[in-house]
C-alpha cells in the first residue's frame, strides 16, 4: 500500500506541483490549503507523513499550531516543515515543537524527495532489527546508517536528518576537513554558509547536552569542519 | 560676510543717536538763540524808545551833501599821551588811524580825547620834506611853499579857524591860530614833530576850549619851497564837518539802562559811536578752560557758526559799520550772532534804531554773551556723546552678543544635523529643538527631514530582506514547475530551455540567499553565544585558507606580538574577514598581494585588510557600509552591496567600529574591536 503524504499549503501552485512530484514518486497525496480542513481529514485518518508551510495565508503561526496537535496524536508521526520563511529562530522553533526536519522552499524537488524517501526508509529501520553490517563505529560515536540514528557513549543522540547527514559525512572519514561545499552535498540541501554553522551549532549542542566534554567537531576557519580521530 | 559682520554693520544704525541728537541740539539752540535775542531786543527797543527823549543829546544829523569821513572822530585815551611824536602811548587801537591819501603815499592821522585836551597824531608819507623858514610864518603861499598840517575848527555859524602846524626843524614846533587871515602863536598848544623815514610824525594837544563844533583836518604837501603845496583835506565840501566823540551825558544815560553783562553801544545817525557802556565777557583774553578738544570739533560740526566775535567789539575805527547796525540806521530792527572760534563763545546782538519822529537820529545797539546756552549746551553735548558712546556700546555689544549666540546656534544645528547624517543617528534631537524662534522651527523641520531620511534608510536595510522573503514563494513556484516538468515527455529544445530556466531560477536563489543574509547575520550576532579566542591564530588559519582558493593573489599576514584577545563569534569574524578579502580580491589585479593584520592598540584589537587598486569615491565613503550600496560597475550583477553593510553588522555586534581609508595606492578596510581579558 502507497505511503499517503499530507500537504497543507495556502499556495495552490506549489501545492499542486509538490502532489504531482509525490505523486509520481508513487504516494498518496492528500493537499490541503489551510488547517482546519486539514484537521478534520486527519480526524478520521492520519497520514504518514504531513509537509506544513508554516505560514498559511490570514493564519500566520498556522504551521506550527498544526504541528503541534499532530504531536500530540502521533509522536512519531514524521513531519516536514517547508517554509518561505528562514529566519534562525522560525527553524529553532519549528525543531523544538517536534518536526523532523525543516526546510526552505528553496529546496528542490529531487532534494525533497530523497528526504521524505530517507525519512520513511528511517521509520521503515526502526520496525526492524538493527544489523551489524550498517554501522560505523567511531569511538564513542555510533553511526547507524539503516535507522538514521546516532548514539554517542550508548546514549541516543536525537538529530534530524539534515544534522545527521552532517555528522555521518564528517564522521566518515575521521580528521578530514569537509568544507561547507561538501557538507552541504551531503546533506541534500542548499545551505548557505550561516546555515551551516547554525547546523553545526546545534549539533554541538545536542552532544554537549550529553556530553559535556564533547569536542569531536572542530572548526578549521576558513576551510571547514572537521571530526577528530581520537 | 557672517552673521556677526552683518549685524555689526546693523549696530552702526545706531549712530543714528548721536545725529538726532545734534539735531536736537542745535534746534535747542537756535530756539535759545531766537529766545535771547527777542529778550534783547525788547530791551534795545525800550532803551531806544527811552533815548529818543534825549534827542538833543544826538548829534545833528550830518547835512546831506556830507559823505562818510567828512567827520572826524574823538577817541577817548585812557592816559594823557606824551607829546613826543610818537603814537605807541595811545591807548588806541592802531586800526583806529584813519587814512588820508597823500601825494606821496598815504597819511594816517587820529584824534584822541584826555581830559580837557584833544589829541592829534599825523603820520605823513613824505619824500622830501621841507621845512619852514625860522623865523616866518607857515601862511603856505608865496614866496615859500612848506609842508604843514592844519586842523580847521568851526562852530557855524561863526568863523573858522584854522590851528597851523609846520616845522621849522624836527622837534617842539609852534602852532599859528589863523582866523580870518591872520596869523597868532598860540602857546597853549603843545606839538612836537618827529621826522622818520619815508616821512614826518606830528603829535599835538590842544585844550579843548579853543576848538568849535566842527573839525577837519588839511595835510599840505609840496615837493620844494617853489612848488604849490597839495592838500589832502579829510572833507571835502567848503567846511568840515561836525566833530562826534563819546557823549558824557548820553553814557551817563546808557549807564543807567544797562543791565548786567550787556554791551549797549549808542551811536548817532552815521553809525558814529557816541556811547558805550558795560561789556561782553567774551573770554577772549583768557586761555579759558574751554571744552575737550573733541567736544569742541562736534560743537563747531552741529552748531552754526556765527560771524568771529572780534567783530561784536566796538569798531576801532569810531564808526560802527557792522551790516546790522547798518540796517538798524536804514530804521530796520536787525539782529546779529558772534563767535569767538577760540573759545566757542558766542555773542547775540541786536540793533534798534532811535527814532524822533519819522527821522532816525542813532542806533541802539545791545549785546549779550551767550555763555548760559553755551555750557548748558557743552553740558549737553558732552552728556549726548556719553550717553552715545555708551548706547552705541551697549547696543553693539548687545548685537554682538547675539550674534555670536545666533551664529552659534546655527553652527550648532549644522554640524548635528551633518554629524547625525554620518553617525546614523538621525533620530536624536537637534540643538535648538526646544525653541520657539525659527531656528527652532528650522530644528524640527531638520529633525523631521531627518528622521524622514531615517525611516528611508531602515527601510532600504530591511528591503533586502523583505523582497527576498516575498521572491521566495513564487520562486519556489518555477523551481517546482521546472523540477516536474524533468519528468515530462520533453524534446531537447524543451529541455534546453528548461535547464536555461533552472539556471536563472537558481541565480535568482542565490541573489535572494544573499539578499537575505544580512538579517540572519544581525539575528546570528544577536544570538551569538560569545567566545574568547586569539584573533590572531583565527585569522592565521583563515589566511591559509584564502591562499588555496585565491591562488592568483599573494596574502601577507602582520600578526601581532601579543595575544589579540577578542570576545565573540569566530564564524562570524571570519565570515567578516570574507567579505573583505572578497571585495579586497576584486578591487585588485592578479598576482598583488593583499595584506592581513591583526594589531593590538591599547585596549583595542585591529583587523585590516589593504590591497593596492583605485581609491574609494570621495563622496561614497559616509555610505560605504550601508545597505545596497556599492562602488563596483553597475554591470557587475553579482554584488547587491551587501557584502560590507553584513561586514558592518558583525562589526557592530562585536562592540567594534568599521572604517574604510585611502591609502597610498590602495584601500584599507580596518576593524577595531574591544579587546578582551585573556
Amino acid at each position: 500500500m502507497a505511503k499517503r503524504i499530507a500537504i497543507v499549503e495556502d499556495e495552490a501552485a506549489i501545492r499542486d506541483n509538490y502532489a504531482e512530484a509525490f505523486r509520481r514518486e508513487g504516494y498518496a497525496v492528500d493537499a490541503f490549503e489551510a488547517r482546519q480542513p486539514a484537521l478534520e481529514a486527519f480526524e478520521s485518518r492520519l497520514p504518514d507523513l504531513v509537509v506544513i508551510d508554516i505560514n498559511l495565508k490570514d493564519d500566520v503561526e498556522g504551521g506550527f499550531e498544526l504541528c503541534r496537535e499532530l504531536r500530540v496524536r502521533s509522536a512519531d508521526l514524521p513531519i516536514i516543515f517547508l517554509t518561505a520563511r528562514d529566519s534562525e529562530f522560525d527553524a529553532v522553533s519549528g525543531l523544538r515543537l517536534g518536526a523532523d526536519d525543516y526546510l526552505t522552499k528553496d529546496i528542490s524537488l529531487p532534494h525533497l524527495m530523497a528526504r521524505v524517501a530517507a525519512l520513511f526508509r528511517r521509520l521503515d529501520a526502526l520496525n526492524k532489527p538493527a544489523g551489524p553490517e550498517n554501522r560505523i563505529v567511531r569511538g564513542d560515536l555510533e553511526i547507524d546508517t539503516d535507522r538514521m540514528t546516532i548514539t554517542w557513549k550508548a546514549q541516543p543522540v536525537g538529530l534530524t536528518l539534515t544534522e545527521f547527514w552532517l555528522v555521518h559525512a564528517m564522521a566518515r572519514y575521521p580528521g578530514h576537513v569537509k568544507n561547507r561545499q561538501q557538507l552541504m552535498d551531503a546533506a541534500q540541501a542548499v545551505l548557505d554558509d550561516n546555515t551551516i554553522t547554525s547546523h553545526i551549532k546545534r549539533i554541538r549542542r545536542k552532544f554537549v547536552e550529553l556530553d559535556s566534554d564533547f569536542g569531536s567537531i572542530e572548526t578549521v576557519y576558513g576551510m571547514g569542519y572537521r571530526w577528530l580521530a581520537d | 560676510m557672517n552673521l556677526k559682520r552683518q549685524l555689526l554693520l546693523v549696530s552702526l544704525l545706531a549712530l543714528m543717536l548721536p545725529w538726532a541728537g545734534c539735531e536736537f541740539i542745535s534746534g535747542t539752540e537756535s530756539a535759545l538763540r531766537a529766545g535771547q535775542q527777542q529778550m534783547l531786543s525788547g530791551t534795545a527797543r525800550a532803551i531806544a524808545d527811552s533815548l529818543s527823549r534825549d534827542r538833543e543829546e544826538f548829534p545833528e544829523a550830518a547835512p546831506p551833501d556830507f559823505r562818510f569821513g567828512e567827520q572826524l572822530y574823538g577817541h577817548p585815551l585812557d592816559n594823557a599821551p606824551l607829546i613826543d611824536g610818537y603814537i605807541d602811548d595811545w591807548t588806541i587801537s592802531e586800526r583806529a588811524l584813519r587814512d588820508l591819501p597823500g601825494v606821496d603815499g598815504p597819511t594816517k592821522f587820529a584824534i584822541g580825547l584826555n581830559e580837557q585836551h584833544l589829541y592829534l597824531f599825523v603820520s605823513v608819507r613824505d619824500d622830501s620834506v621841507v621845512y619852514t623858514p625860522p623865523g616866518r610864518i607857515p601862511r603856505g603861499d608865496r614866496p615859500g611853499f612848506v609842508d604843514r598840517v592844519r586842523l580847521i575848527s568851526s562852530s557855524p555859524p561863526y568863523l573858522e579857524q584854522t590851528f597851523t602846524f609846520a616845522a621849522e626843524a624836527p622837534g617842539a614846533v609852534v602852532t599859528w591860530l589863523e582866523e580870518g587871515g591872520n596869523y597868532a602863536e598860540e602857546p597853549t598848544i603843545r606839538a612836537y614833530w618827529q621826522d622818520v623815514p619815508g616821512g614826518y610824525q606830528l603829535e599835538a594837544r590842544i585844550p579843548r576850549r579853543l576848538l568849535g563844533t566842527h573839525l577837519g583836518l588839511v595835510v599840505e604837501n609840496t615837493a620844494s619851497d617853489s612848488d604849490r603845496a597839495v592838500p589832502s583835506p579829510s572833507f571835502n565840501s567848503r567846511s568840515p564837518g561836525a566833530f562826534v566823540t563819546l557823549s558824557p551825558e548820553l553814557t551817563e544815560l546808557a549807564n543807567e539802562l544797562v543791565q548786567q553783562d550787556m554791551r549797549l553801544i549808542v551811536t548817532d545817525a552815521s553809525g558814529w559811536r557816541i556811547a558805550v557802556v558795560g561789556d561782553v565777557d567774551t573770554g577772549g583774553g583768557l586761555p579759558e578752560p574751554g571744552p575737550p578738544a573733541l567736544l569742541r570739533l562736534a560743537y563747531d560740526a552741529i552748531v552754526e557758526s556765527g560771524t568771529e566775535a572780534i567783530f561784536a567789539e566796538p569798531d576801532p575805527s569810531g564808526r560802527e559799520q557792522q551790516s546790522y547796525i547798518a540796517s538798524a540806521l536804514r530804521g530796520n530792527e536787525s539782529a546779529a550772532w558772534f563767535r569767538s572760534e577760540d573759545s566757542g563763545r558766542a555773542i547775540v546782538a541786536v540793533a534798534e534804531p532811535v527814532r524822533a519822529g519819522d527821522t532816525t537820529i542813532g542806533a541802539v545797539i545791545l549785546q549779550q554773551g551767550t555763555e548760559a546756552i553755551l555750557s548748558l549746551r557743552t553740558e549737553g553735548l558732552s552728556l549726548l556723546l556719553t550717553v552715545t558712546v555708551v548706547a552705541m556700546l551697549v547696543v553693539g555689544g548687545a548685537l554682538l552678543g547675539y550674534a555670536t549666540w545666533l551664529s552659534r546656534r546655527i553652527r550648532a544645528l549644522s554640524i548635528a544635523a551633518e554629524g547625525a547624517l554620518e553617525v546614523e543617528s538621525l533620530r536624536t534631537a537637534l540643538p535648538s529643538a526646544g525653541a520657539g524662534d525659527e531656528l527652532g522651527d528650522l530644528s524640527r523641520s531638520f529633525s523631521y527631514v531627518l528622521s524622514q531620511l531615517g525611516d528611508y534608510n531602515e527601510y532600504l536595510r530591511t528591503l533586502a530582506s523583505k523582497l527576498s522573503h516575498e521572491l521566495r514563494t513564487p520562486l519556489a513556484i518555477v523551481t517546482s514547475s521546472l523540477d516536474n516538468l524533468d519528468h515530462e515527455d520533453l524534446d531537447d529544445t524543451a529541455r534546453g530551455y528548461t535547464a536555461r530556466a533552472k539556471d536563472g531560477a537558481d541565480r535568482l536563489r542565490r541573489i535572494l540567499a544573499a539578499m537575505s543574509e544580512a538579517s540572519r547575520v544581525e539575528e546570528l550576532v544577536k544570538n551569538a553565544e560569545p567566545e574568547t579566542f586569539d584573533l590572531s591564530a583565527v585569522v592565521a588559519s583563515t589566511v591559509e585558507a584564502y591562499r588555496d582558493v585565491h591562488t592568483d593573489r599573494e596574502f601577507e599576514l602582520q600578526t601581532a606580538g601579543e595575544k589579540a584577545t577578542v570576545e565573540g563569534s569566530p564564524e562570524l569574524l571570519i565570515q567578516m574577514l570574507d567579505k573583505f578579502v572578497d571585495n579586497a580580491v576584486s578591487f585588485s589585479a592578479d598576482g598583488d598581494t593583499l595584506e592581513i593584520g591583526v594589531d593590538v592598540v591599547e585596549d583595542k584589537v585591529e583587523l585590516s585588510v589593504t590591497n593596492p587598486g583605485p581609491p574609494l569615491p570621495e563622496r561614497m565613503r559616509g555610505q560605504l557600509f550601508d545597505s545596497m550600496i556599492s562602488v563596483r560597475p553597475a554591470k557587475d550583477d553579482k554584488h547587491l552591496g551587501l557584502g560590507l553593510y553584513v561586514a558592518k553588522i558583525v562589526a557592530e555586534g562585536h562592540g567594534g567600529s568599521i572604517l574604510a581609508d585611502n591609502t597610498e595606492g590602495g584601500v584599507c578596510f580596518k576593524v577595531r574591536l574591544p579587546r578582551a581579558q585573556s
